[in-house]
């Protein structure tokens, strides 16, 4: 069951990737000044974030990855284990919150900071 | 061959036939694609970069301007519109991720305010750590996942140039495929308008694609408009109707909002309230930016909240359907205009006519000022032809000399006449003037119109209807008054003021020695037994063909164009049907066509010396002054003129032009600099901020300027914020004791750009009462011919300076040679 795998990259038109990279910053660059100009007033905060979600089950941050059963999605045997980490991320649904699980890449940013506090805290 | 065929797919396809199939390439896997939001568009891209540099639905966003997205219901998120767990937020363009504490929560945050809330910081959450959701031009992995290697096998390849192109097809077939890319027509050029036609068919077969043309790429334009996260301020107008406040910024400054233009309010919804949502007019819009929309409805309203509105612009055909009506009247309806005017309209040969009449022993009216000499040359003549053009350059008062012609057609006895101009602004000040004649006129205004204030608002319809005081309207008025009590009437109620109203209106406008509208507000069903065999349009050098063709087809005999084809033309926003010639207004193709138009000559606006350099370039050098030095002396102010009695200079600039924030103007700021400081020694020096204007050509610099000054001048901000920056288009038949024109352009390199147009120059130019001053580079500029004659004129009378402004200079800089000969 081979498949002939056609190669996808490289075959961008240099010119048009500057040219596309100058409209998406320019398209960001608006973006945050029509924010800037729109709210003088700085808002206050109005984010409700109900404390249950911070109880639960997630203190196991080797979380299985989300498509754990194929395997090509998950496991990074060679590091030893998942290379996926498990989050809450919190919505708003209408006036409701609400929470899924999601797996980010354990060098992602978000967790990174996250493991690093807590590795902190735990040295206390 | 290659096996892998198994679901039945062909590689290179894609499959379209899933509505969540992304529109580019036809991955359908629920967790790669998401669904763009503008409710216009609605489209399912995927997370995939294919050929490009860009995810599939970057590319889109990007190229259409489209800012939210949604989540595939199967996604591991479920079906979830992306926005900032603070503010409600939608711009992705904004949103990123952030652990909310140390815990393995996340909530998406917007970058511009949320982020900087102090409130956070105080939180103890780690702000730094904040993750874009748009990085490397795709959305992050782990949230929208880009397809696999099967997958995009099977998805059909699409490089950058078809992206663009179908993106370009859906502004106005938002319905369009990749496929329709092959067919033929689709980047066909339309027909060019012509200099003259066989039959008003042909005119019609020429113009109505044009027309057709430019109403799609308004309402496109129009339609993605939409804005969310709006705060809303509450009034009730003096008619008891709800008035909502609100800040709708212009994305690009092709949208301009104008009174009566129509806006739909809505509202989600929340635990309190119900969703909800409301069309209402355009009334005003206040110097703040700010719109005041009065809404249709008034019940229902949720006046207890203040955020999270959302506008979108409701889209008339209105004006389009006339230009297209008008067009098909002239040509299936012989009585539409007289034998004469269609085949002039259409440039046939026809044998000069003249009109009997006996003509007036004086020329002036009564109520008007005393005409010139070539302001009664043109009464004369244009009271003996059946078609006549009057060329009014800039303050040589064409409005009084059009009011002094209506006037004495309306004497003739040959039934009621018919003004007309593109603008209301222009109807308006014709109104004022005709009226002062003593003659009866009514002003007509668009439905949508009748609640913005108008200066002449004793004139028109609505308002002599609601006036109109005699006993057997008493019926009328009774039902009036019960409307506006209760807001509505019963259905009877309602069907019997409808029809006194429609009779009023009727006897009204009957009654009326002069009809005023705008050009597409002749084609009102309310006009429409009406006949008018003389019709006079000013500003018509501003309207398209099928927009001067509207008032002309109520039967017209006689038809006066005023306009000065010297200065700047229609709008037309459409590019394909600018370049057929829409642009083209009907007065210059009667030019073309050999009929000379009447030149007004006398200039009452400009100091003197201000008046030279456009009469000679622009004019041939037959513009007068009606005004002296004297007259334009600027007595009492303190002002650094380099040469007394030539309040005029040319102040050189070599300060860089920029890319503006949106990608798509320029700016300068050391131009915006120095313009802020000679505008604070104009307002030192006495001079009041009504009398000063800024021009500049460019979005991007009128922006930064308004900014700049308010927060760097010196003088208090409300005066600055009081200044009029704006573009040359919108100066147009308007003027000012004092301008000072930014140019920016100052690359080398490039063009420059606006100001190659000598009719924007020359609008440019001739705004100024009292004094003018320049700020530009002469190295670039000079590089086209025009610009180099200005330069050198400015140079030969010692205006052409450089240095702080107390100090100014004349400048040795060395100009460019002229790159072509400018005709
Ligand atoms: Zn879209
Ligand atoms: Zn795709
Ligand atoms: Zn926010």
């Amino acid at each position: 069951d081979e498949v002939h795998v056609r190669q996808f990259a490289a075959q961008v038109d240099p010119q048009e990737a500057a040219e596309f990279d100058r409209e998406l910053r320019a398209l960001m660059q608006e973006s945050l000044d029509s924010r800037k100009l729109e709210l003088r007033a700085r808002p206050t905060l109005n984010m409700m974030i109900p404390m249950n979600v911070f109880e639960g089950p997630t203190k196991d941050h080797l979380g299985r990855g989300i498509e754990g059963e194929s395997g090509d999605e998950t496991v990074d045997e060679a590091s030893g284990g998942n290379k996926d980490v498990q989050v809450k991320v919190l919505v708003k649904r209408g006036n409701k919150q609400q929470t899924k699980q999601m797996y980010i890449p354990r060098d992602c940013s978000l967790v990174q900071s996250t493991k690093q506090k807590e590795a902190a805290e735990l040295e206390e | 061959e290659e096996t892998g065929d198994d679901e039945g797919f062909e590689y290179g396809k894609g499959d379209f036939s899933v509505e969540h199939a992304c529109k580019y390439c036809g991955v359908t896997n629920p967790a790669c694609v998401v669904r763009c939001n503008v409710p216009t568009c609605r489209k399912w891209f995927c997370n995939s970069r294919g050929n490009t540099s860009g995810s599939h639905i970057v590319n889109h966003l990007v190229r259409a301007k489209h800012k939210e997205v949604c989540l595939h219901k199967d996604s591991p998120l479920g079906e979830t519109i992306l926005e900032c767990y603070n503010c409600g937020c939608r711009n992705v363009f904004l949103l990123g991720f952030i652990s909310a504490k140390t815990e393995s929560v996340v909530v998406l945050l917007c970058r511009e305010p949320c982020l900087s809330v102090n409130a956070l910081k105080d939180m103890n959450w780690d702000l730094s750590q904040w993750c874009p959701l748009i990085d490397d031009r795709c959305f992050l992995q782990w949230l929208v996942k880009v397809p696999s290697e099967q997958e995009q096998l099977r998805a059909r390849q699409v490089s950058a140039q078809q992206i663009n192109k179908v993106e370009e097809l859906w502004k106005t077939n938002p319905d369009a495929t990749l496929e329709d890319l092959e067919k033929p027509g689709v980047d066909d050029e339309p027909q060019p308008v012509a200099l003259k036609y066989e039959d008003a068919y042909q005119y019609q077969n020429v113009f109505a694609p044009l027309i057709k043309l430019e109403a799609d790429y308004d309402k496109m334009m129009k339609e993605s408009q939409s804005k969310d996260n709006l705060t809303v301020r509450w009034d009730i107008g003096l008619n008891k109707k709800r008035i909502a406040y609100f800040v709708f910024l212009k994305e690009d400054n092709e949208l301009r909002l104008v009174p009566g233009d129509e806006l739909r309010l809505r509202y989600s919804g929340d635990a309190a309230h119900p969703a909800w949502q409301s069309v209402g007019h355009v009334i005003k819009l206040t110097a703040q930016e700010e719109v005041a929309l009065e809404l249709r409805a008034s019940q229902g309203v949720p006046v207890d909240v203040v955020h999270g509105f959302s506008v979108d612009f409701v889209w008339k055909s209105t004006s389009f359907d006339r230009m297209q009506g008008a067009m098909k009247t002239f040509a299936v309806d012989e009585t539409s205009v007289s034998g004469y005017i269609y085949h002039h309209l259409l440039g046939h040969e026809v044998e000069v006519q003249m009109v009997r009449n006996t003509l007036p022993r004086r020329f002036g009216a009564p109520g008007l000022p005393e005409l010139n000499a070539s302001q009664v040359f043109a009464v004369k003549s244009v009271l003996q032809k059946p078609i006549s053009l009057i060329q009014g350059p800039p303050g040589t008062g064409k409005t009084v000399t059009s009011a002094a012609i209506v006037y004495h057609m309306a004497k003739q006895g040959q039934g009621q006449v018919l003004v007309c101009a593109p603008s209301n602004v222009a109807v308006d000040q014709l109104a004022e003037k005709i009226s002062a004649t003593g003659l009866k006129v009514v002003r007509l205004c668009a439905k949508s119109r009748e609640a913005v204030s108008s200066p002449v608002e004793h004139l028109t319809l609505h308002y002599q209807v609601r006036h109109l005081d005699t006993s057997e309207k008493s019926e009328l008025h009774k039902l009036q008054q019960l409307k506006d009590e209760q807001g509505e009437l019963s259905s009877s109620d309602e069907k019997k003021y409808k029809a006194l109203k429609r009779a009023t209106e009727r006897e009204i406008s009957q009654s009326a020695d002069v009809i005023c509208c705008t050009c597409v507000g002749a084609g009102d069903p309310r006009l429409a037994n009406f006949r008018f065999r003389q019709v006079l349009i000013d500003e018509s050098t501003q309207s398209n063909e099928p927009e001067c063709l509207i008032p002309l087809v109520l039967g017209a005999k006689q038809v006066v164009l005023v306009g000065d084809h010297c200065q700047l033309g229609p709008v037309i926003m459409c590019k394909k049907a600018a370049r057929a010639g829409l642009a083209q207004s009907l007065f210059e193709r009667l030019v073309m066509l050999g009929v000379k138009p009447i030149r007004l000559q006398v200039q009452y606006r400009m100091h003197p010396a201000l008046s030279e350099f456009p009469s000679n370039n622009f004019y041939e050098g037959t513009l007068q002054n009606g005004v002296t030095i004297n007259e334009r002396q600027s007595s009492g102010i303190d002002f650094p003129w380099p040469v007394p009695n030539r309040p005029m200079f040319f102040y050189v600039q070599m300060g860089q032009e920029e890319i503006s924030a949106s990608g798509t103007s320029y700016l300068n700021r050391t131009e915006a600099a120095n313009v802020e400081k000679i505008v604070t020694t104009f307002l030192k020096s006495g001079v009041v901020p009504s009398q000063i204007g800024v021009i500049t050509p460019y979005e991007g610099q009128r922006a930064y300027i308004v900014n700049y000054m308010s927060r760097n001048g010196s003088l208090r901000q409300q005066l600055y914020k009081e200044i009029e920056v704006a573009s040359v288009d919108s100066f147009q038949g308007r003027e000012k004791d004092y301008i000072i024109l930014s140019c920016v352009r100052s690359n080398e390199h490039q063009g420059i750009g606006f100001l190659n147009d000598p009719r924007r120059l020359n609008v440019a130019l001739t705004r100024a009462r009292y004094g003018i001053v320049i700020l530009g580079n002469p190295k670039v500029l000079s590089k086209q011919p025009l610009w180099n004659g200005l330069l050198t004129h400015y140079k030969e009378n010692e205006c052409l300076v450089e240095g702080p402004l107390n100090n100014l200079k004349q400048s040795m800089v060395q100009f460019q040679k002229p790159k072509k000969i400018y005709n």
